[in-house]
């Protein structure tokens, strides 16, 4: 209101200045007037004073003009004031507006329940210098601990730096980034990361920011781990060798239905052994029973039959095999378990390794074995972390594949035994796993070995010759 | 009649070897009664009657060990026949040490069934018998004035009258008299008999 105010009497102002000019050339007008009756005293000639009449009729009407046009100016510059001042109303309230909008943007953000940090991507290390509530709480650290900190300070300490520097290599690049990471909350504790990070840019397309979205997925991680793990106990039990606690149900399964076929029979035999009770009813007992024993025939049928499709085991079916194939593969089917442990498997294959022939559920089972083994070897040791599967070639016939850990090493006494059947350092273990796998690997026409590494950790490693005849081929594949 | 009929208690989680059991032991006269949980059987009632208890030892939300264990701190006794679909030999043992009278792997055959069922109820018989004579000599404790049962302390711990009187500073006829009373009221006949009863009741320790 008093801005408006303000404005009128400028206004008002204004219309006086302009007016002044106005009053001005009226006196003008007048003193010429004066002067014309002067000279019509000394002249008094009747032509001139025609002449002179018309001459200030012209004069007066171009005063009237001015004068309109000088109204209709004044008008003008008032209406353009009047918009003026409500374009400053305008905006006045476009930043009440905005301030508004700002307000509940920084609430929203507050109350997500995903962690949003900013960061300058101007200055050197790449500060952050805003993170909302979530973030504050997501990762442990006060907001003074936050901002103006590199956000991988962040991150933990036994955080893989693998994916910190592919973090930071895309963001280099000015491109975005997401990925699913393990990280680590200021107290240590663990919490799968699911990281958005995208360039913000100016007008002229400079990138002077970074926006980052981070959810906690630890508990979606976890449900698919169980899901992941449940299917892939099939996979280990049937060719890691974890046996005994499937047995173990098995033989449950199978008793209950067995006990109760017994106890039915026996009851029947009991019941016609028995006083002749009446015919009719004796019979219909007796039916009522059988029936009982059919459907628990049926019922331990169907746990055989499962048991069948579950060792389905046809006859080892030698084929040509690309061992590295293979052992991505494999790689692939561990990396849940590799993950959990928080451990780390290298690959170092040779890249125009030649075919093998051989069986590749049996060797998928020795390689799964062997990985299985060095990651157990590792468990204990945080410092280990390392496990490295090598391929090459041997000779001009056989080619090696090594499993390589950084692990606790096998005792010296246990050397020799290692590869018997029921040997086994573990206190779960059945002792079949590394019996099984040479034996497949024998049968492969290689051989199967284990040596201690002189740094530390043992060193699985077994050879298999190769693809015979003509259709033998190597395959070329860049790394 | 039927209530002196013994009562087998089955518990197994599987409904089928519930039904087959139940036909089975009542085609040899049993009183049966089967139980799909732990919980439903504790939950139900226990007639004083001769019984007892074939037990799967793996159950769906516990196992059978936890149940004996429950019965034993409930003072439920009856005596437990172990069946299991897996010789788990740590189990059985625990199970055994436990005070159960059996432990059957699945499958089992009738015989072997009605003979561990044969030793439970003989042994409950004999467990019952020894709580109602316990419970009788109790009765006739109850009976004694605070005297007489000093005295009965003392006699049965084997001090002679004699000792009793000078312990006590009153005449030997006195305490005679007490003695032969705790004698009549506890309706023993000899002295051993009545040192029987004190150890039975808990009145000295049997050991010594």
């Amino acid at each position: 209101m008093k801005n408006k105010s303000k404005m009128k009497t400028a206004m008002k102002k204004d219309i006086r200045t302009k007016r002044k000019p106005r009053t001005l050339k009226k006196s003008k007008k007048s003193s010429s007037v004066s002067g014309q009756k002067k000279a019509k005293k000394s002249v008094s000639e009747k032509g001139n004073r025609n002449v002179e009449r018309s001459r200030l009729k012209r004069q007066v009407s171009d005063l009237g003009k001015n004068r309109n046009h000088l109204r209709d100016t004044v008008h003008q510059q008032a209406d353009e004031l009047k918009i003026k001042n409500g374009q400053i109303k305008k905006w006045a309230d476009k930043e009440r507006l905005a301030e508004e909008q700002i307000h509940i943007r920084t609430k929203a953000m507050d109350s997500t329940a995903d962690g949003i940090f900013i960061i300058d991507a101007q200055k050197k290390d790449f500060p952050i210098i805003y993170s909302n509530q979530s973030f504050q709480t997501m990762t442990g650290y006060a907001k003074k601990d936050i901002l103006g900190r590199n956000y991988f300070l962040l991150y933990g300490a036994d955080a893989d730096p693998r994916i910190a520097k592919e973090i930071k290599n895309t963001l280099r690049q000015e491109k975005s980034f997401y990925g699913e990471m393990l990280n680590f909350r200021k107290n240590g504790e663990k919490y799968w990361n699911y990281l958005r990070i995208a360039p913000v840019r100016d007008a002229s397309g400079v990138v002077t920011h970074y926006v980052g979205i981070q959810t906690d997925v630890t508990l979606m991680r976890q449900r698919d781990f169980e899901i992941k793990e449940q299917r892939e106990e099939l996979l280990h039990v049937t060719r890691v060798g974890k046996l005994s606690e499937f047995v173990s149900s098995l033989a449950h399964e199978i008793s209950q239905p067995l006990t109760a076929i017994l106890s039915y029979a026996q009851a029947a035999q009991r019941i016609l052994a028995g006083p002749p009770t009446e015919q009719a009813e004796r019979e219909l007992q007796l039916q009522e029973i059988l029936q009982y024993i059919v459907n628990d025939d049926q019922r331990a049928s169907e746990v055989i039959r499962r048991l069948r499709a579950l060792l389905k085991k046809s006859d080892p079916e030698f084929r040509p095999i690309d061992m590295n194939e293979l052992i991505n593969e494999t790689v692939v089917l561990m990396t849940t378990d590799v993950t959990v442990r928080n451990k780390v498997i290298k690959t170092q294959l040779h890249s125009k390794l030649p075919l093998i022939r051989g069986d590749r559920i049996q060797l998928q089972q020795v390689l799964l074995n062997l990985i299985s083994n060095s990651l157990d070897a590792m468990e204990s040791n945080h410092e280990s972390r390392e496990l490295v599967i090598r391929t090459f070639c041997k000779g001009p016939k056989t080619i090696m594949v090594e499993v390589k850990d950084s692990g606790c090493g096998i005792p010296e006494q246990n050397m020799e035994k290692l590869f018997r059947h029921f040997f086994t350092s573990k206190p779960e273990g059945l002792g079949m796993g590394l019996s099984i796998s040479r034996s497949i690997i024998e049968a492969h026409g290689g051989r199967l070995e284990a040596k201690n590494n002189p740094d530390g950790g043992a060193t699985f490693y077994f050879t298999v010759p190769l693809m015979k005849r003509a259709n033998a081929r190597t395959k070329d594949r860049s790394l | 009649m039927t209530t002196r009929r013994p009562i087998i208690y089955v518990v197994d989680d599987d409904i089928s070897v519930c039904r087959a059991l139940a036909l089975l032991l009542k085609s040899h006269d049993f009183h049966v009664e089967t139980f799909t949980s732990a919980k439903d059987f504790l939950a139900s009632k226990h007639p004083k009657v001769p019984s007892c208890l074939v037990l799967d030892l793996r159950l769906r939300h516990t196992n059978g060990l936890v149940l004996q264990e429950t019965m034993t701190t409930q003072g439920l006794t009856i005596p437990i026949i172990f069946i299991s679909g897996h010789g788990d030999i740590p189990k059985s043992v625990k199970a055994m040490k436990g005070g159960a009278v059996d432990f059957l792997p699945k499958p089992f055959t009738d015989k072997e069934l009605l003979d561990a069922i044969d030793r439970a109820i003989t042994k409950n018989k004999i467990q019952n018998k020894e709580q109602s004579e316990i419970a009788k000599i109790k009765r006739r404790i109850k009976t004694l004035s605070p005297r007489e049962l000093e005295v009965f302390r003392l006699v049965a711990s084997g001090m002679l009258s004699k000792q009793i009187a000078y312990k006590r500073g009153t005449a030997l006829q006195t305490i005679k008299v007490h003695r032969s009373r705790v004698m009549q009221k506890m309706q023993a006949k000899t002295v051993t008999e009545l040192i029987h009863f004190a150890q039975k009741a808990g009145l000295i320790s049997s050991k010594k």
